[in-house]
């Protein structure tokens, strides 16, 4: 069944079965036929054999990393956003006369054990 | 023929034999980084729990919730910025897409979209190097954390935080805590383990946000004289730095760099060759050193004694991969007892409210680590010139990076002060960030006690609801 995305680059070749492993060295078992012709291989990426490594990738990767970016900028503007509403929503509420709930007690009073 | 035969076969078995090495080598070196990483976290959740039990109990929760997002912003923005930051900025400011040194290499894999930040199949080391560094940053964000809590909005520090952890520490490692960086390569800027790349920016930084943010409310009487307000658990922050401390081995091996296959199979920062026993050795010495310190300066004060453990390694980074034992010892010792009266004269005299004391722990005795290396460890030749370590060339570091930090936490809280989102509202600092911000349902009734107090001046100790609310129209916010 094929996935929704198929972000899998070109250097993958799907071939049918994979290289087995080798009979004097029982540790040797890693599958990689369909992988042979990568050097890396995340979602979205150039796929590939890379060629000089560091060189940056293009199209969707890199969309997706400035997905990224914005996505970070926009928390960190809603959590200010956020933060400020609901502190002020606070201290208006305390204005008008106070919390439905006290602060929480506090340690060190006389006869505490603490 | 048969000779030639043999001889082939044994040319393919040394051939796979040394592939074999350097596979084992480069995996060794990724496993290294990789549990530097994990031990780094227990830096983590030590400041979690050593800010948390220093705060009152009514800010206990938004102080540790502070602590651990701080994970949240810091990891994508030194991804996305940072370490392109560090790679692309060694010669130093300014530049760009058209400067030569940006399509070196090293800063193309800097580079967010770079393909080695991918599972590359060529390049084990990248991302757990990247991921050392990233520990660096959130470390570096922490040490600021602790100094601004009880009253610094959440947003606003992790906010300062990214710009802390994510451009301006990295920047100054890019100048002097690497190989090739400005101050490395001109002045023989030796920082080892990051006593001022580290330390002594973060303090600095803390420092000028400190001086924007104020103090809180009630912590000083009309005269000027300064309050205490008691930790809500005390053994808790001792945990915490008993745990920082454990995590600190994790990050002074990750300040090294592994090399398996070269003699003598480490080298630091700068590529000079080094041991990590050597570097335990020196970190094991300075918290012995510290302790005694802060112990005596302090008088035995609990708080400052293990702060002083802190103080003391931190006083030797710097020079951990040359100093010998004994000198890490005392260097230690006296630097600690140095951060206690800094310290007390930060808060007392310069009425500066750093609840955790970070400026003097971080701030003073990482710039005096820098200074110590100039005075003790002139001559070692460091960074890719080989140019001798010296005092001139640590106080170029110093006079670099004391302004680089104290400005930028100067201005960047000085512009949320003005945006009016750096401090929470008064009502809410009285009552607690927990009642606002989280649930205000925390404790067990059982837990319940008379009441919040504090401790003036002249040590008595009284209720503080009527001083609070009194303080909270004497204090300029």
């Amino acid at each position: 069944m094929p996935g929704i995305i198929n972000s899998a680059p070109d250097c993958v070749t799907h071939a049918a079965g994979s290289e087995k492993a080798r009979v004097d060295d029982s540790a040797d078992f890693i599958l990689q036929a369909d992988y042979s012709d990568c050097a890396g291989f995340m979602t979205f990426g150039p796929g590939s054999t890379y060629g000089d490594e560091g060189t940056g990738a293009d199209t969707a990767y890199m969309i997706l990393t400035w997905l990224g970016i914005v996505v970070m900028v926009l928390v960190l503007v809603a959590w200010v956003l956020y933060e400020n509403r609901r502190l002020i929503q606070f201290a208006v509420g305390y204005r008008a006369g106070g919390p439905t709930t006290g602060p929480p007690p506090q340690p060190g009073g006389v006869g505490d054990s603490q | 023929m048969i000779a030639t035969l043999i001889a082939q076969v044994e040319s393919l078995k040394d051939a796979a034999s040394s592939e074999a090495q350097t596979l084992d080598s480069v995996i060794l070196g990724e496993q290294f980084y990789f549990f530097t990483v994990v031990i780094m976290w227990l830096i983590h959740a030590g400041f979690m729990s050593y800010e948390t039990g220093i705060a009152r109990r009514k800010n206990a929760l938004a102080t540790a919730m502070k602590n651990i997002l701080t994970i949240a912003v810091v990891t994508p923005t030194f991804y996305y910025f940072g370490w392109w930051i560090y790679n692309c900025n060694q010669p130093g400011l300014p530049v760009g897409p058209n400067s030569s040194d940006f399509t070196s290499v090293a800063c193309q894999s800097g580079i967010p979209w770079s393909d080695t930040f991918g599972p590359n199949l060529t390049n084990n080391i990248n991302l757990v190097f990247f991921l050392a560094f990233l520990l660096f940053s959130w470390t570096t964000a922490s040490i600021m954390s602790g100094a601004i809590i009880e009253r610094a909005r959440l947003s606003a520090y992790l906010i300062l935080a990214c710009i802390l952890g994510s451009a301006v520490w990295i920047l100054d490692a890019a100048w002097g805590w690497s190989a090739g960086g400005w101050l490395t390569l001109r002045f023989g800027f030796h920082d080892s383990i990051a006593s001022g790349v580290v330390h002594g920016v973060a303090g600095a930084f803390t420092l000028g946000v400190l001086f924007n943010l104020g103090p809180r409310i009630g912590k000083y009487t009309r005269e000027g004289l300064a309050r205490q307000f008691r930790p809500h658990n005390l053994h808790m922050t001792l945990l915490g730095l008993m745990l920082i401390f454990t995590g600190f081995y994790g990050f002074y091996a990750a300040c090294l760099v592994i090399a398996s296959t070269t003699f003598p199979g480490w080298a630091n920062i700068y590529l000079s060759p080094t041991t990590l026993g050597s570097i335990a050795m020196i970190i094991t010495f300075g918290f012995a050193g510290g302790f005694t310190g802060g112990y005596f300066a302090s008088r035995g004060d609990p708080f400052w004694t293990v702060s002083g453990g802190l103080a003391g390694v931190i006083s030797v980074s710097a020079g951990a991969d040359v100093y010998a034992p004994t000198l890490g010892y005392l260097i230690a010792m006296a630097s600690a007892a140095m951060v206690v009266y800094a310290g007390t004269w930060i808060e007392k005299t310069q009425r500066v409210d750093d609840a955790v004391g970070a400026v003097a722990v971080h701030g003073v005795a990482g710039f005096l680590g820098m200074l110590w290396v100039g005075v003790f460890a002139a001559g070692y030749p460091t960074g890719l010139n080989n140019v001798d370590s010296s005092i001139g060339g640590q106080l170029m570091g110093m006079a670099t990076f004391l302004p680089l930090g104290f400005l930028t936490g100067y201005f960047a809280s000085w512009v949320m002060k003005k945006l009016n989102i750096l401090r929470v509202p008064p009502e809410v600092e009285l009552m607690g960030l927990d009642v606002a911000e989280y649930d205000p349902d925390l404790y067990l009734p059982e837990m319940a006690s008379p009441g919040e107090v504090i401790v003036e001046p002249d040590g008595t100790i009284v209720p503080s609801e009527a001083i609070l609310r009194t303080a909270r129209d004497e204090v300029v916010v």
